[in-house]
């Protein structure tokens, strides 16, 4: 394992001026998936700066227009907040089921958003592929299985995050502070596709820190959820999950999101299925249906097809949960 | 049974409180005065040739003691076709040199500064492109190990199957699956005016010892190897080059050397269950007679032999002896691939072997509508075996994997497991119910059947002593793998002489103070070295009592020992052990027993029947074991809580085997992709059911207090018993493991579309 400075500040001010001092640095959050690139080799810098100390990051905040979490908040305190289950039950859950205990209790949401691919031939210090700048990609050749069945082309691995699939349904943003200053933008804006730049997965630049997740407000009609597919119930990341989220005017869905994770390069949004639900009626829309068009237009690898019936599965059940929930509400 | 009865109970195993208080010392935890740490460079090419290594750049660097490579290591070899280090490398992982150097950060460092010259070979990753014309050589001598199949045959298959009303065939495969000890493998060495001592993790002390005498060219006499507490086996901890390498690497160094193996290199060059590819056809009457039988089996031994034989040949016992069957045929064929080396694990062959015959049984008690539990009640191998005429001369001990007919089992209580193992599962109300049979969630029930080698193992031995305070003292070189092996083997000693087990002390695992032993594998330790250790027991007995009686002047035929003391007929106690040195001065009293396990007249072997109840999700491809009952016949039950931990831990493991676990290389490259516990999916706590544990518990006559073979047994059952539930909640019959998701979900929109 390489070595690192280690560098624990107790500002965003302080981080920011660290980050932009020359030397390869890097944030740390809770380091359960950086610590695992820097063994492996796949990064080396040559500091780390920690958000461990800096309180201002951490915490559930509730307002009239919304939550604002830190990003240092941990997977486990974001999961327990009551508040957040109530109202943002797709985040809850998504939360609540990455990796272990022992993990949520360090892995924060902000390094969740972060997170690098998981991809072996990235993650193995044998393959020089795209993603670390090299030429090729050996998955698209090679053994696929969790791989990506949209936007294959450049870099199919797939987006990580299962919070992120969530804060997409939920429409949230994200603050994203430098010594220049700070820009808000949405969750699906933060991520870009490999087409845009393979190297990274989001926007942040040289020096930005994720600062803040921010949900708006949600109407006491709105529901969502968030499934997942695992090999390994315990520990695992998704085969594919779905986070669903309706707006319900009375019986009709005035307002959708369907977001897919584990199926492609960055959380998708399944338009297709979005379409067919808004303006529909809630218990009249057929799951299948909806989980038929979420998965128009996957083109698998050679052995990931099973995620095709998988995603469409996971979506029709999303529909069938939210269903049930709002015949039980009474709405 | 003697008025003790040590054996048959519960007693807490000897090595529970040091495990518990973090006392224990495992082979990692060992520290010396002045000892360095070792680290291997390893090849980064599937199959090649090292033209040559340059390590100038670690020449003279401070805190670098050491440096090993192919060039300059011994010429010794760990096994035929292991060197200590060669110029040939196999698989990505291979080992190519390594260094000794002041701390570990220092000897990584150090690897990654030695610059190595290959010519790359071409290679191949799976069995079939490694047998064909012209493929690459792995070893000379060609891929196909020993040049022609494995071919054991009883009968005449061809007869058999012109004669079957109906034949059924289907093909199989099982994937490398890593053992995946919490604890990665160890080693420390260390010189003294020539002489080795190692402490590692291993499973046989005595045969570390010889390979490493052999491979470093000193005399046996001069290498001690000690036994560390182990933090699980499974049949892995030895078959690598990690000791050999520490060891050299001392000597050059003169100082002790210590090297612990990383995970990742514990998954990738450990050593793991062999895949294979399965084609059984079987021939059946119309009335469910099986009448032949024919398995052929491709084995990835990846680059190295191991245990490969032996391993190839138990993945045919099932299709050889598990049916009534007259005819029967089996080919094995174990292949040489430039995959990381397959050695053994837990019931080395049997569960691929049982996985294809089991499932394909269920096909055909399916297809002749037959129920799977009353196909297998008429067709099991019985008491008397196969039919046919005894081949073994008279004086010789009979395999424990036999073909030949005509030669009836010590015990067998197959039976008994199914009949039993069924009424705890509820079968027939489970059959008769469809269960969930409506929505995305199914539910199915399966079974399997299983046989497996006894106990009889190589020449086994034991010592046993009276302690000057009374205790005594059970001598052994077999090694503990964390089964709990010393502790049965202490409660056989104690009965045997007739103390408490509180009053048994034990010496195991180091071969300076033990006689020789096998490796504690084979599920023989309790059977093997527990018979020295009741002949030596009661030999102990015996010159106890003698001594007595010489000395008080009392008949020995009235003597006994129980309870720690000398008494007589009538319970009164003559003597307490303690003072029965005392009557014969300086002189020891002990007794040691070197047996060779077995029978002449029969087979000694093992049996169990499982039963599995499932639920299958049919949206995710998910499938749970919602109970399971496992029933076995191991002879008499010596230590009721140990023996359940080992069916729990074997269902436990193979469940894994079953769903999830597998060793995945990269078909372009040869390198593994998944060498972590994050990848390489063990079940936890979480996905294992409740398992019930049912043991028949009637002795076998031949072994010690009637004990037969459990350890590896368990192991067997769990693939097929699972994937014929599935077959029972959706329709689909999985012939590939692990079940994952995808294998299901694919699996069903081929049911759908048809």
């Amino acid at each position: 394992m390489n070595g690192f400075e280690f560098i624990s500040t107790r500002s965003v001010e302080d981080a920011g001026e660290l980050l932009a001092n020359g030397k390869s640095t890097q944030i740390i959050a809770g380091g359960t998936d950086l610590l695992g690139e820097i063994k492996q080799g796949t990064t080396r810098p040559e500091r780390l700066v920690s958000l461990q100390g800096v309180d201002d990051l951490r915490g559930v905040k509730i307002y009239d227009e919304g939550a604002i979490i830190g990003s240092m908040t941990t997977l486990g305190e974001v999961a327990d907040s009551d508040v957040i289950r109530r109202q943002y039950s797709a985040l809850s859950e998504a939360c609540d089921s990455v990796a272990t205990p022992q993990i949520r209790n360090v892995g924060t949401l902000g390094g969740n958003l972060c997170q690098r691919p998981r991809c072996w031939y990235y993650r193995s210090p044998h393959f020089d592929c795209r993603k670390k700048g090299g030429d090729d990609c050996f998955a698209l050749e090679g053994a696929s299985k969790f791989h990506a069945v949209f936007d294959t082309d450049v870099c199919p691995s797939v987006h990580p995050s299962d919070t992120a699939v969530a804060l997409i349904a939920l429409d949230a943003r994200v603050l994203l502070i430098s010594t220049d200053g700070a820009r808000m933008l949405p969750v699906e804006d933060f991520y870009i596709s490999p087409s845009a730049d393979v190297t990274r997965e989001n926007v942040l630049e040289p020096g930005e820190i994720l600062a803040e997740i921010v949900i708006p407000t949600v109407s006491p009609n709105s529901r969502s959820v968030f499934v997942k597919a695992k090999e390994r119930q315990a520990m695992d990341f998704a085969l594919a999950s779905v986070a669903m989220s309706l707006d319900v005017d009375g019986d009709v869905i005035s307002d959708s999101r369907v977001v897919l994770g584990g199926v492609s390069p960055l959380p998708f949004r399944a338009r297709g299925a979005e379409q067919a639900l808004t303006s529909r009626s809630v218990e009249d829309i057929e799951p299948g249906l909806v989980g038929r068009l979420a998965v128009e237009g996957a083109r698998p690898l050679a052995d990931n097809g099973y995620k095709v019936r998988l995603t469409s599965g996971l979506v029709s059940r999303a529909l069938r949960m939210l269903q049930d929930d709002n015949i039980r509400s009474g709405a | 049974m003697t008025a003790n009865s040590v054996v048959g109970t519960s007693v807490p195993r000897h090595d529970l409180p040091g495990k518990l208080t973090g006392e224990a010392k495992y082979a990692s935890d060992i520290q010396l005065p002045g000892m360095l740490h070792g680290k291997i460079v390893r090849s980064p090419h599937a199959h090649a040739r090292i033209a040559s290594i340059d390590v100038s750049a670690i020449e003279g660097l401070d805190g670098v003691h050491a440096v090993l490579t192919p060039f300059d290591a011994p010429e010794g070899r760990l096994a035929p076709d292991v060197a200590i280090l060669d110029t040939a490398v196999r698989y990505v992982g291979d080992e190519v040199a390594a260094v000794a150097a002041d701390d570990e950060d220092l000897a990584e460092y150090a690897a990654s500064l030695i610059r190595v010259e290959y010519e790359v070979l071409p290679f191949v990753v799976n069995v079939r492109d490694a047998i064909a014309e012209g493929a690459p050589q792995i070893h000379e001598g060609g891929n196909l190990v020993g040049g022609e199949p494995l071919a054991l045959t009883r009968g005449d298959v061809d007869e058999g199957f012109a004669d079957a009303d109906r034949i059924f065939s289907m093909s199989f495969s099982t994937p490398a699956h890593s053992p995946a000890p919490l604890e990665p493998r160890a080693a420390v060495a260390m010189w003294e005016d020539g002489k080795l001592t190692m402490w590692k993790t291993t499973r046989g002390v005595h045969a570390d010892r010889i390979s490493l005498a052999s491979a470093l060219g000193v005399r046996r006499e001069d290498v001690r190897v000690v036994g560390a507490t182990l933090g699980a086996g499974f049949g892995g901890k030895d078959e690598s080059r990690l000791s050999v390498i520490a060891a050299e690497l001392a000597r050059r160094a003169g100082r002790p050397v210590k090297i612990e193996a990383t995970r990742e290199e514990e998954f990738v060059a450990g050593r793991k269950r062999h895949s294979t590819e399965t084609a059984v056809k079987v021939g059946v009457k119309d009335d469910g007679t099986v009448i032949a039988i024919h398995q052929t089996t491709l084995m990835d031994t990846g680059a190295y032999l191991a245990s490969g034989p032996g391993v190839v040949r138990r993945a045919g016992q099932a299709a050889l002896y598990l049916y009534r069957c007259a005819n029967v045929r089996y080919d094995g064929h174990l292949v040489y691939t430039n995959q990381p080396s397959a050695a053994s694990y837990r019931a080395l062959g049997a569960p691929q072997g049982h996985f294809a015959l089991e499932v394909l049984m269920n096909h055909i008690a399916d297809e002749l509508g037959i129920d799977p539990l009353e196909f297998r009640l008429r067709n099991h191998v019985g008491i008397e075996g196969q039919a046919g005429e005894r081949v073994t001369p008279a004086s010789e001990i009979i395999d424990t994997q036999p073909v030949e007919g005509g030669i009836p089992f010590s015990s067998n209580g197959l039976h008994e497991c199914l009949e039993r193992g069924a009424e705890a599962f509820g079968w027939s109300e489970s059959r008769a119910s469809d269960g969930q049979a409506e929505g995305h969630l199914r539910t199915g029930s399966g079974m399997s059947m299983l046989i497996y080698r006894g106990g009889p193992g190589g020449r086994s031995s034991a010592r046993v002593r009276l302690n000057e305070d009374g205790s005594v003292q059970v001598i052994a070189g077999l090694m503990d793998v964390g089964e709990g092996s010393t502790t049965v083997i202490a409660q056989i000693a104690a009965e045997a002489v007739g103390v408490p087990y509180d009053r048994v002390r034990v010496t195991f695992g180091d071969t300076a103070d033990t006689p020789e032993a096998p490796i504690t594998a084979g599920s023989t330790a309790t059977f093997s070295t527990g018979t020295a250790a009741k002949q030596a027991g009661e030999e102990l007995k015996s010159k106890i009592l003698g001594i007595v009686a010489t000395h008080l002047d009392d008949d020995v035929s009235r003597l006994d020992v129980v309870g720690g003391a000398v008494v007589s007929e009538d319970g009164n106690v003559r003597l307490q052990l303690s003072d029965v040195g005392g009557l014969v001065g300086e002189q020891a009293i002990e007794a040691e027993a070197s047996v060779m396990p077995g029978s002449r007249d029969y087979i000694v072997n093992s049996f169990g029947a499982h039963f599995a109840e499932v639920e299958v999700d049919t949206e995710t491809g998910n499938v749970r074991v919602l109970r399971y009952v496992a029933a076995h016949d191991s002879g008499r039950i010596l230590n009721p809580q140990l023996a359940t931990n080992q069916v729990e831990g074997g269902v436990s493991q193979m469940l894994g085997f079953t769903f999830s676990e597998e060793m995945l290389t990269d078909p372009q490259s040869g390198v593994t992709l998944n060498a972590s516990f994050l990848e390489h999916k063990s079940p936890t706590i979480q996905e294992y059911p409740p398992i019930e544990v049912i043991f028949t518990d009637e002795p076998d006559p031949i072994g010690p207090f009637g004990a037969k073979a459990l350890g590896e047994p368990p192991s067997v059952g769990p693939a097929p018993a699972v994937v014929n539930a599935i077959y029972d909640a959706v329709g689909v019959r999985i012939t590939d493991l692990p079940v994952t998701p995808d294998k299901v979900l694919n699996a069903l929109s081929q049911r759908d579309a048809e």
